[in-house]
């Protein structure tokens, strides 16, 4: 639990923020969409060690509730795809996709779906991450 | 609709209903006697989000207005009964205090994504 709540949680939040202003950057300028794409695949592995982590907390033995935390860790995951979603925009996506009303996007906009995106989902994460810590009881 | 306030109310909207359909199965799912009427006002409001996810990337334009425009009048008449009544409201539903436990998103959105669709609608709008 001391790994978890003096090493982990505060990586989690250090990630956040580097998403986060990875995503304003992104908006604010374009060019910075290569360093946010860094900032994703990054963020996707501290989200697999904080999983792990809060699993082997949980498997260890600990006082909070499995449904809850199981709960909370699933949809810190589940927000991952998001960071992604700017692709969807691709003109080769939309070209598959028989749906007339499916967006297609030009790369400068995929560049600020994608950032976007990273803010509101870097907000997310932080804020389940800290539901974790508290349910864990740190 | 411009593809990339689409977008961003997808994942805002995806978000949200994440969150609120989170909270709701696990209040309905373990304490729907201890207060009925909000657990199942966050489970509508969590199936009201979804759809609106779902209308926006479908492109279902009416869906999607429809589904914002009950969810701020929601947000706004569970947010005021919560003060007027309060002992209608034995637990807190997502809509409570105009959305306040989620940093007031839940009344935010709804105001940014009518606008957003109100724009766009507007016959000198810029089609997509």
């Amino acid at each position: 639990m001391e790994l978890y709540g003096g090493v982990i949680y505060p990586a989690v939040l250090v990630a956040c923020a580097i998403l986060a202003l990875a995503g304003v950057g992104t908006m604010v300028q374009v060019r910075a969409h290569r360093v946010l794409e860094k900032a994703v695949t990054g963020f996707w592995i501290v989200t697999a060690i904080q999983v792990l982590s809060v699993l082997i907390v949980l498997i260890r033995g600990n006082d909070a509730g499995l449904v809850l935390t199981l709960g909370y860790l699933l949809a810190a995951v589940l927000l991952l795809p998001l960071l992604g979603i700017g692709r969807l925009g691709e003109p080769d996506a939309a070209a598959l996709d028989p749906d007339p009303n499916r967006p297609v996007l030009q790369p400068d906009q995929i560049a600020r779906v994608d950032g976007g995106a990273a803010v509101i989902v870097a907000i997310a994460a932080a804020v389940l991450a800290w539901r974790v810590f508290v349910i864990l009881g740190s | 609709m411009p593809p990339i306030g689409r977008l961003l109310l997808i994942v805002a909207y995806g978000v949200l209903g994440l969150a609120a359909a989170g909270r709701s199965v696990v209040q309905i799912s373990t304490r729907l006697s201890e207060a009925p009427v909000p657990y199942l006002v966050s489970g509508a409001s969590a199936a009201l989000y979804v759809l609106i996810a779902v209308a926006l990337w479908r492109g279902w334009r009416s869906v999607a207005l429809w589904g914002t425009g009950v969810e701020l009048v929601g947000v706004l008449t569970v947010g005021t009964l919560g003060y007027v009544r309060p002992s209608w409201w034995p637990d807190e539903t997502v809509w409570t205090g105009y959305g306040s436990a989620y940093g007031w998103v839940p009344l935010a959105l709804p105001i940014v994504a009518l606008v957003v669709l109100l724009r766009a609608t507007r016959p000198d709008a810029v089609a997509d």
